[in-house]
C-alpha cells in the first residue's frame, strides 16, 4: 500500500480521536465516544501495520496480541476503586515506550550516518529509510525531539511508578525528599540539559548520552513525585497524564508521524487542562502543588473550641427517618471502605420512602479527577442525583440531613474562616449550614493533609465512628 | 487552713458565702472551715447544720477574723471588717474595685490579698467560679417571678370556656446571662417573648432560648455595640437613636419589660424613657435590673417598687439574689469553692497564690501590700475573635458594565499579547529550523489549540473516563515502535518489540476500562 493510503487513514484517526474526546461532554455520547477512540486506535495500528514503513509485522502482531491479552485481563479484573493506581501505572508504561523508540531512533540514526559516512549504498527500508534522506538541520533538529523524547518519557516512567506506589499504599503518602531537596532535582535537570548538549553536538557514542539523560529523567521522576504529599495526587496524576500526551508528542516529531504529534498534542493538553482544574479546586498555584508539601503558613491555625460528639446508628437512622432531603458527601474514606454499594441501597431506600437524595462532590474528592463519580456510578447510583459543588452548595442550608462519608478537608471550614490555615481559601462544600451533619470516620484522627476539621466540633455536627460500609449497612434495616 | 465565713453586715443582705455542702467540699481540700454564728440564718441554713457538716460555729466576727486565714463574705467588706483583718490574711467576696478605690487602699495598707469575685476573667476555665454569672442567673429568674407576682394577668395564653387568655408580651432588654434567664424563665411561664441587644451575635443565643430578636434595620452598616470579654461597648448615638425609635415602636404592645442593660464599669444606659412607660397599658409592669447603677428606665427609684400614673409598675429592687438566698448562697457558695480549688492545687489544705495563673491574677486587686488592679490582659482570649465576615456589594448596572468592559479589554490585550507572543517565537523557529520540521510543527500546534477546545467541555464527572481514555490514546507511540520494529539491528527489534507490547497493554486496558466505567453511568 502507498503512503498516500496510511496517511489518509492517519486523517481519519485524528479525526476519531478529536470525537472521542470531545463526546466526552456527556454521559450518554460518551459511550458512542468511546467506540470513535477504539476505531482510530485500530485504523491507525492496522494502516501502519501493512503500510509501506512497516517491518517486522509478524512480531509485532505476536506483541500485540500478548500485550493486548495482558491489558485485557488487568481491566476485567481491576476494582473501581484501585482506578487510580491503575491510570498511574498506565501511564509508566507510555513512558517507557517512549523512552525506548527514542532509543531506537538513535541508534538507527547512528547506523545510518555511519553507512553514509563509509559512503555505502545500502538500501535502508523502514524508519532507517526515511533517515537517510536527512540533511544536517533535519538531523540536529531530530536530535533535540529525540532528547525531548527520551527525557519527558523517562520522567514520566518513574513519576507514574511512584504514583503508582503512593496511591496503591504500597509507598509511603507522606512527602519524602533528599536531603538537598529541589537542589538536587536542579542539579540534575541541568546535568541532563548539559549531556542533551554534547549529544546535539556529536561528541562521542550518541546512545551513552541519551542513557545517561534518561538515567537522569528517572531520578527527577522519582524524586519529584516522592516528594509529593498523597492528598496533591489527583494533581500529579493528570500532570503525568499530560506528560505521556507530550513524549508521545516529541516522539512524533522524531519520526514525521503528524497522527503522533495530533495525539500526543491532545492528550497532553488533556493532561495540562485536568491539573489546572484540580489546583483551582483546591487553590493551590500548580508550581508548588509540583514542589511539594504546602505552602508557607501565615500563622497559627485558629484553635478549635468543642467537643466532638460521637452519634450511633440509631440516632443517625431516627434524623434519617424524619429528613425530606438528604445529600451525601463522599470522599477517599469511601472508596476504601468500598462502602459504595451500601451507600447506594441506602439512597435507593431513601428515595423510594419519597425523600430527595442527593449526592456533593467535591472536585478534589477522592484520588484521581472524577474518582467519586465512578465509584457511585459502579454502584448504580443514577448521575443525576449527582451533582458538582457549584450546582449544590447553595442548597446546604435548605437541606435537613448531610452525610459526609470518608472525606475531611473538603468540607473543612476552616478553609473559609481561618485565614492562617494551610488550606485557606480552597472551595470547599458548606456542610455545616445544613440542619445535621453526621460525619461517618473511622476514628478521631486528621485527614490526609493533618488538618484539624473545625466541621466535627460543630453543634449541628454528631461523630459517626466506625467503618463507613459497616455504618451504613447499619443504617439500612433502620429505615422505614 | 482556715476557711471562715462572716454574717453579711449589710442591711437586708441575707446571702451567705459558704453553705453546708461547699463546707464538705471544701475540707475535702484539706481546709477546716468556721463560721460566724447565725450567718447562714436567713438563707435557711442553721447552725446545726453547718456544724453537722463538720463546720465550727464562732459567736462573734471579729473572733472568726482573728482566728480564719481566709475570710469569705458576699458583699465587699467593709472598713471596719478590713481594719480587723491582719496582714497576710485573705478576703474573698465581690469586690467591685472600679467603684472601692479607699477599700483598695486600705487592703493594701492592711497586707490583706483581696480576691474580687466580681473580677474572675470570663473565660471557659473560669466559668466555674464566675459568681457575677451565677448571681445574674437568679436575677433574671427572680425578675420574671416578681414581674409575674406584680401583672395582674396570666403570662400563659389559655382559651377556657370562661373566655380567651392572651399570653403577656414580654420585652427582655440586654441578653447577658440575666437577660437569657428571663427569657428562659418567661418562655416557660408560657409568655410571648422578645429580646434585644446591642451585640448581633447574641441573636442565635436569643433565639435558641425561644424569644424573638428585635432586629434594628441600618441603611448603612454601624459599630455594634459587641466588645471583648463577652460585654456590651457603649453604641454610637445614632445606633441608640435606632434603638430607642424601636423601642417607642414597641412600649404599647408590652405587658412585661426586663431591662437588663449594663456596660462595665459605666452608668446603666437609660433605655427606657419617660415617654415609654408613659406609652405602656396600664396593668404592665417593667422590672429593671439595672436600678444599682441608675437604672435602665428613667423612673426607676433604686431598691423600690414604685407605681406611675398610668398604672405602670416599676420595679428597682437591687436584691434579686439576695430574695433567692437560698438558691444563691449554694451557687455562690460553689462559686468559692471552686475558686479555692484552685488556690489549693495540691488538695493539701495549703493555699498557693499563684499569680501566674490567669484567673486568680485576675481576681487578685490586692496583694502583699500591693494593689495588682487592674489586671494584664488574660492570656486566653475570652471568646475567639470573630472574623470580620465581608459582605459582597450589589453593583449597579452601570459598574457592573464598566467591570465587563474592563474585563473584556483585559482579556482583549492579553489575548493579542499571547497572539503576538506565539507568533513572534513561531517566527523565530521558522528561521532556523527546517521546512520539514515546521510542516509538522503546524499540526502540532494545531493540535494543542484543537485539544485545549475539546477539552474544556469535558463534564466534571467523566474526567476519569478521560484521564483513561486520554491514556489508551496516548500509546498511540505504538506506531512509532511498530515502525522501528522491522530494523536491521538486532537491539532496536528487541527495543521496538518491548514498547509495541507495553503500548498494546495499554491499548487494550485503557479502552476497556474506559468502556466499563462509561457503561455504569445510568440515568435514574
Amino acid at each position: 500500500m502507498a503512503y498516500g493510503f496510511t496517511t489518509a487513514a492517519y486523517v481519519v484517526a485524528a479525526v476519531l480521536f478529536i470525537l472521542s474526546l470531545g463526546g466526552l461532554s456527556g454521559q450518554e455520547s460518551a459511550k458512542r465516544a468511546i467506540w470513535y477512540g477504539i476505531a482510530g486506535m485500530a485504523l491507525a495500528v492496522v494502516a501502519t501495520l501493512f503500510g509501506p514503513a512497516s517491518g517486522n509485522w509478524f512480531l509485532s502482531v505476536i506483541m500485540i496480541a500478548i500485550g493486548g491479552t495482558a491489558g485485557w485481563l488487568i481491566a476485567k479484573r481491576v476494582q473501581m476503586t484501585e482506578m487510580p493506581q491503575l491510570v498511574a501505572a498506565m501511564h509508566s508504561l507510555v513512558g517507557l515506550a517512549a523512552v525506548f523508540v527514542g532509543f531506537n531512533a538513535q541508534i538507527e540514526l547512528a547506523r545510518v550516518l555511519r553507512a553514509r559516512a563509509e559512503g555505502l549504498a545500502i538500501d535502508f527500508t523502514g524508519f532507517a529509510g526515511v533517515l537517510m534522506h536527512k540533511t544536517q538541520a533535519e538531523i540536529n533538529v531530530l536530535k533535540i525531539e529525540v532528547f525531548l523524547g527520551v527525557f519527558i518519557g523517562a520522567v514520566t516512567f518513574t513519576g507514574s511508578v511512584v504514583a503508582f506506589g503512593k496511591l496503591s499504599g504500597r509507598v509511603d503518602g507522606k512527602p519524602k525528599k533528599l536531603p538537598l531537596g529541589h537542589a538536587l532535582n536542579a542539579g540534575a535537570l541541568a546535568a541532563a540539559f548539559l549531556f542533551g548538549a554534547l549529544y546535539l553536538a556529536g561528541f562521542g557514542p550518541g546512545i551513552l548520552w541519551l542513557m545517561l539523560i534518561a538515567g537522569l529523567a528517572f531520578f527527577i521522576g522519582w524524586h519529584l513525585i516522592m516528594g509529593i504529599g498523597g492528598a496533591d495526587m489527583p494533581v500529579v496524576v493528570s500532570m503525568l497524564n499530560s506528560y505521556s500526551g507530550w513524549a508521545a508528542a516529541a516522539i512524533g516529531f522524531t519520526l514525521g508521524n503528524d497522527l503522533l504529534i495530533v495525539t500526543g498534542a491532545l492528550v497532553g493538553s488533556s493532561g495540562a487542562i485536568l491539573s489546572y482544574i484540580m489546583c483551582k479546586a483546591m487553590n493551590r498555584h500548580f508550581v508548588s502543588v509540583i514542589l511539594g508539601g504546602f505552602g508557607g503558613e501565615a500563622g497559627p491555625a485558629a484553635l478549635i473550641e468543642g467537643e466532638q460528639i460521637a452519634i450511633d446508628a440509631d440516632g443517625v437512622a431516627a434524623a434519617l427517618n424524619d429528613a425530606d432531603s438528604v445529600v451525601i458527601v463522599p470522599g477517599y474514606g469511601m472508596a476504601v471502605a468500598q462502602a459504595q454499594a451500601a451507600v447506594s441501597e441506602l439512597t435507593r431506600k431513601l428515595r423510594a420512602a419519597g425523600k430527595e437524595v442527593r449526592f456533593a462532590i467535591h472536585p478534589v474528592a477522592g484520588r484521581l479527577p472524577g474518582h467519586m463519580n465512578v465509584l457511585l456510578a459502579e454502584a448504580k447510583v443514577p448521575y443525576d442525583i449527582v451533582l458538582e459543588m457549584d450546582e449544590i452548595n447553595d442548597d446546604f442550608p435548605s437541606t435537613d440531613v448531610v452525610i459526609v462519608i470518608g472525606s475531611n478537608d473538603i468540607v473543612n471550614p476552616a478553609a473559609q474562616d481561618d485565614p492562617n490555615s494551610p488550606i485557606a481559601g480552597m472551595p470547599v462544600l458548606e456542610v455545616w449550614r445544613a440542619k445535621q451533619v453526621f460525619v461517618s470516620k473511622r476514628g478521631q484522627g486528621t485527614g490526609y493533609s493533618g488538618i484539624e476539621n473545625p466541621l466535627f466540633f460543630k453543634e449541628n455536627t454528631r461523630m459517626f465512628y466506625g467503618d463507613a460500609k459497616d455504618s451504613i449497612n447499619k443504617l439500612i434495616p433502620m429505615l422505614d | 487552713m482556715k476557711i471562715g465565713a462572716l454574717r453579711e453586715s449589710y442591711e437586708g443582705e441575707a446571702r451567705v458565702a459558704v453553705t453546708p455542702s461547699s463546707a464538705t467540699h471544701l475540707q475535702k481540700l484539706g481546709h477546716e472551715v468556721v463560721i460566724e454564728q447565725g450567718a447562714g440564718a436567713r438563707a435557711g441554713f442553721s447552725d446545726e447544720e453547718y456544724r453537722r457538716s463538720g463546720v465550727t460555729v464562732v459567736p462573734t466576727a471579729a473572733e472568726l477574723i482573728g482566728q480564719a486565714d481566709v475570710v469569705a463574705k458576699v458583699r465587699q467588706p467593709t472598713e471596719a471588717e478590713l481594719r480587723q483583718m491582719r496582714a497576710g490574711q485573705t478576703v474573698i467576696s465581690f469586690f467591685y474595685p472600679a467603684q472601692n478605690a479607699e477599700l483598695l487602699a486600705l487592703a493594701k495598707e492592711q497586707g490583706v490579698t483581696a480576691i474580687a469575685m466580681d473580677m474572675v476573667p470570663r473565660i471557659s476555665r473560669a466559668q466555674k467560679m464566675d459568681a457575677l454569672s451565677s448571681m445574674a442567673n437568679i436575677a433574671g429568674y427572680r425578675a420574671v417571678i416578681e414581674a409575674a407576682n406584680n401583672f395582674g394577668r396570666f403570662f400563659t395564653g389559655q382559651v377556657t370556656a370562661a373566655g380567651k387568655v392572651p399570653p403577656a408580651k414580654v420585652l427582655v432588654v440586654g441578653a447577658g446571662v440575666a437577660g437569657l434567664a428571663a427569657i428562659g424563665a418567661s418562655v416557660s411561664l408560657g409568655a410571648q417573648v422578645h429580646a434585644f441587644d446591642v451585640r448581633p451575635e447574641v441573636a442565635e443565643q436569643i433565639e435558641s432560648m425561644g424569644a424573638e430578636f428585635v432586629f434594628l434595620e441600618f441603611d448603612q452598616p454601624v459599630q455594634d455595640g459587641a466588645a471583648t470579654g463577652g460585654y456590651a461597648a457603649p453604641s454610637s448615638p445614632e445606633f441608640r437613636e435606632k434603638q430607642l425609635a424601636k423601642f417607642r415602636e414597641l412600649a404599647p404592645q408590652m405587658d412585661i419589660v426586663i431591662t437588663t442593660a449594663l456596660i462595665p464599669g459605666r452608668d446603666a444606659p437609660v433605655l427606657w424613657t419617660r415617654d415609654m412607660v408613659e406609652a405602656m397599658k396600664p396593668g404592665s409592669v417593667i422590672v429593671d435590673l439595672a436600678a444599682e447603677k441608675g437604672g435602665n428606665c428613667e423612673l426607676t427609684v433604686p431598691d423600690e417598687r414604685i407605681v406611675t400614673e398610668n398604672g405602670v409598675t416599676i420595679i428597682g429592687y437591687t436584691d434579686f439574689p439576695s430574695r433567692m438566698a437560698a438558691q444563691a448562697s449554694e451557687l455562690y457558695g460553689n462559686n468559692i469553692r471552686h475558686f479555692l480549688f484552685d488556690l489549693t492545687p495540691k488538695k493539701d489544705g495549703v493555699i498557693a497564690h499563684n499569680m501566674e495563673d490567669d484567673v486568680i491574677r485576675g481576681a487578685t486587686v490586692a496583694h502583699d501590700h500591693d494593689i495588682t488592679w487592674p489586671p494584664p490582659p488574660p492570656k486566653v482570649a475570652a471568646i475567639a475573635a470573630q472574623k470580620p465576615k465581608e459582605k459582597k456589594r450589589e453593583l449597579t448596572v452601570e459598574e457592573r458594565r464598566a467591570a465587563e468592559a474592563v474585563a473584556f479589554q483585559g482579556e482583549t490585550r492579553r489575548q493579542v499579547a499571547l497572539l503576538a507572543g506565539g507568533g513572534a517565537l513561531l517566527l523565530l523557529i521558522g528561521l532556523v529550523a527546517p521546512v520539514s520540521f515546521m510542516s509538522h510543527f503546524i499540526v502540532f500546534v494545531l493540535a494543542c489549540f484543537v485539544g485545549f477546545r475539546v477539552i474544556w467541555n469535558v463534564a466534571h464527572s467523566l474526567h476519569t473516563p478521560l484521564m483513561a481514555i486520554t491514556n489508551a490514546i496516548s500509546s498511540i507511540i505504538i506506531l512509532g515502535a511498530l515502525i522501528q520494529v522491522g530494523s536491521g539491528s538486532a537491539w532496536v527489534t528487541i527495543l521496538g518489540a518491548l514498547a509495541v507490547l507495553m503500548a498494546s497493554v495499554n491499548i487494550f486496558g485503557g479502552f476497556l476500562v474506559t468502556r466499563r466505567m462509561l457503561a455504569m453511568f445510568q440515568k435514574s
